[in-house]
C-alpha cells in the first residue's frame, strides 16, 4: 500500500524557480509514443492492395475513427481535424491499456496528462470557432441569449474542460487504487487479473473513446 | 468518563446505523421483486414454479447488501478494534459507511429481478438467458456496495494510532460519508440500466446479445460517480494530515466527503436513465444500436459532469484548504 500516492519528481531550479518534472510520467508517455510510433511504421511498410496484418489493424482503426469524425462535423473540416483524433484516441487508450503491464503506471493517471490533454481541445475548438464564424460573431456568442449571461457563459467553457479532464483522471486514478487496495485484501490472489482487465482494458477503451468523442462534439459546437 | 465508555457506545451506536440503513434497501429491493413475480405468475399460472425459482435467486442477490450490513455489525458488536482515541470515530464511521453503502444496492439490484420474472411469463423459453442476464446485472449493482464494505474493513483493521486526532477523525467520518452515499447512486442506475435489458431481451430475443453488451457498457459508465466515491475516501485514509487544533482543516477534510458522496447520487441515477432508455431503444431496433451506443455515452459523459464538479471540489478541500 506504501506505493498509493507517491510521486517521482525532478526538481530543476531555473531562473530562482523550483521546476518540477514527474520522471515516471513523462516515461509512460514516451513509452507510449515508442509504441504508436512503431505501429505505424509496420502499418504503412509494405503496404499493398492486398493488405498485411499490422496494415488491416491500422486500416480499420483509422476508417472508423475518420467516419466517427465525419458525424459530428462536416466532411471539410472533419478531413483537417480526424488525423489528431486518430492520434488522441490511440495515444489515450494505450497510455490506459499501460497500468495492465507490471510495473508500468498509465501516464493518464497523472491529472497533467488529461489536463493538458483537455486544454489542447479546448484551444482548437475556439480556434476553429474563430475561424469560422468570424471574431465578431464568436464573441457575440458569449452574449447569448442575453449579455448578462457572460459570466455563465464563460464559466460553462471553463467547466467543459475541468469536466473532460478529471472524467478520465478520476475514472483511471480510481481503477488503480480499487486494483491496489482490493489485490492487498486478497493477497494479490485470484482476483487481481480480472480487475485489471475491466478497469485497465475495458473502463480504458470506454474513457478514451468518450474522450475523443466529446473534443469532437466541443469542436462541432463551437463551429456551428 | 474515560474512552473505553466513548468506544463502547461507539461500537453500539455504529452497528445499529449500519443494519438499520442496510434493511432498508434490500427489502425496498425484495420487496419489488415479489410484487413483479406475482404479477408475472397471474399472467401465466402454469410457469409458476419457474417464476418463483428466479424470484428466489434474485432476492437472494438483493440480500447480499443486507448480507454485508449484517457482517459489519456484528464485526462492530463483538470484535475488540483497538482502544486509540480515535478508535470511536473509526466505529461509527464504518457503520455509516457501510449503512449507506447498501441502500442503493438493495434496491438497484432489486429491479433486474422484478424484470426478469415479468420476462419469463412474457418469453418463457427465454428464462435461462433472462436469468444469465438478471444474475450478471444485479451482481454488477452489487459492485458499490462491495466498495464500501471494502472501505469499511479497511477502515477497522487499519492502524491509525500513530495519527493526529484532531484532523483524522473528519478524514474518517468524510471518508465512509463520501463511499457510503456515493454508492446509492450509480446503484440505483445499474439496476435500472439491468431492468432495462431484461425488458429487452424478454421483448425481442434475436437482439439478446447486443443488449447485454450495451447494459455492460452502459453500467461501466454510471458507476464512475461510484469510483469518484471511493477515490476520495481512499485519499483521505491514507494521506497523513499534520496535527492541528484549529476546526476548519477538520471541517474541510469532512466536507469532501459529503460533497463527493452527495454530488454523486444525482449523476449516477440520470447516467441509469440514460443507459436503460439506449437499451430499451436498441431491444426495439437493433439497427440503431451503433448511432445510439454513442449517443449515451456523450449523454453519459455531461449528465455525470456535475458529479466531476464535486470531485474537484472535493480535491480542492483536501489538497488546497
Amino acid at each position: 500500500m506504501d506505493e498509493l500516492g507517491k510521486i517521482y519528481q525532478l526538481i530543476v531550479p531555473f531562473m530562482g524557480h523550483d521546476l518540477a518534472f514527474n520522471i515516471e510520467v513523462i516515461a509512460m508517455t514516451w513509452i507510449v509514443i515508442a509504441f504508436l510510433v512503431i505501429f505505424a511504421f509496420l502499418a504503412t511498410r509494405n503496404r499493398g492492395v492486398v493488405p498485411n496484418k499490422v496494415q488491416v489493424i491500422g486500416e480499420f482503426l483509422v476508417t472508423q475513427l475518420y467516419a466517427l469524425t465525419e458525424d459530428a462535423l462536416d466532411e471539410e473540416l472533419a478531413k483537417k481535424v480526424a488525423p489528431l483524433i486518430c492520434a488522441l484516441f490511440l495515444f489515450l487508450a494505450l497510455s490506459n491499456y499501460l497500468g495492465v503491464i507490471p510495473f508500468l503506471e498509465e501516464p493518464t493517471k497523472d491529472l497533467n496528462v488529461p489536463l493538458s490533454l483537455g486544454i489542447l481541445g479546448f484551444v482548437l475548438a475556439h480556434f476553429f470557432g474563430i475561424r469560422a464564424k468570424g471574431f465578431k460573431a464568436y464573441v457575440k456568442g458569449y452574449l447569448e441569449p442575453f449579455f448578462i449571461l457572460l459570466p455563465l457563459n464563460l464559466i460553462g467553457e471553463i467547466a467543459k474542460v475541468v469536466s473532460i479532464s478529471f472524467r478520465l483522471f478520476g475514472n483511471i486514478m480510481g481503477g488503480s487504487i480499487i486494483i491496489l487496495v482490493v489485490s492487498h485484501l486478497v493477497y494479490s490472489l485470484v482476483l487481481p487479473p480480472f480487475l485489471n482487465l475491466f478497469f485497465g482494458l475495458f473502463v480504458g477503451t470506454i474513457q478514451a473513446f468518450v474522450f475523443t468523442m466529446l473534443t469532437t462534439v466541443y469542436i462541432s459546437v463551437q463551429v456551428k | 468518563m474515560d474512552l473505553h465508555v466513548y468506544i463502547n457506545a461507539a461500537s453500539v451506536w455504529g452497528a445499529a446505523i449500519s443494519m438499520l440503513l442496510g434493511a432498508v434497501g434490500a427489502a425496498i429491493g425484495e420487496g419489488y421483486t415479489a410484487a413483479c413475480a406475482n404479477e408475472a405468475i397471474s399472467r401465466s399460472p402454469h410457469r409458476a414454479g419457474e417464476i418463483f425459482k428466479s424470484m428466489l435467486m434474485g432476492q437472494a442477490i438483493t440480500e447480499t447488501s443486507a448480507i454485508f450490513a449484517l457482517l459489519i455489525s456484528m464485526i462492530l458488536l463483538f470484535t475488540n478494534v483497538g482502544s486509540d482515541p480515535i478508535t470511536p470515530y473509526v466505529l461509527i464511521s464504518a457503520g455509516l459507511c457501510m449503512g449507506l453503502g447498501s441502500i442503493g444496492a438493495g434496491i438497484g439490484s432489486g429491479l433486474p429481478a422484478g424484470a426478469c420474472c415479468l420476462g419469463i411469463s412474457r418469453q418463457p423459453e427465454m428464462s435461462d438467458k433472462l436469468t444469465t442476464n438478471m444474475l450478471i446485472g444485479s451482481s454488477i449493482a452489487q459492485t458499490t456496495a462491495i466498495y464500501s464494505l471494502a472501505v469499511s474493513l479497511m477502515m477497522l483493521f487499519l492502524n491509525l494510532s500513530s495519527h493526529p486526532v484532531s484532523p483524522t477523525w473528519a478524514a474518517v467520518v468524510g471518508a465512509g460519508l463520501s463511499v457510503g452515499l456515493a454508492a446509492i447512486g450509480p446503484a440505483i442506475g445499474e439496476g435500472m440500466a439491468a431492468k432495462a435489458a431484461c425488458d429487452g431481451i424478454a421483448r425481442k430475443p434475436q437482439a439478446s446479445v447486443q443488449i447485454t453488451s450495451l447494459m455492460l457498457l452502459g453500467m461501466a459508465v454510471t458507476e464512475s460517480t461510484g469510483v469518484y466515491g471511493l477515490l476520495i475516501s481512499v485519499i483521505l485514509l491514507f494521506k497523513s494530515f499534520a496535527a492541528t487544533t484549529a476546526i476548519a482543516p477538520a471541517m474541510a477534510l469532512l466536507s469532501a466527503g459529503l460533497c463527493m458522496g452527495i454530488g454523486a447520487i444525482g449523476p449516477g441515477i440520470g447516467e441509469g436513465y440514460t443507459a436503460s432508455a439506449a437499451i430499451k431503444w436498441t431491444g426495439r431496433n437493433e439497427k440503431g444500436a451503433g448511432v445510439i451506443t454513442r449517443t449515451m455515452l456523450v449523454g453519459q459523459a455531461v449528465s455525470e459532469s456535475t458529479g466531476i464538479y464535486s470531485l474537484v471540489i472535493a480535491f480542492i478541500m483536501i489538497f488546497v484548504v
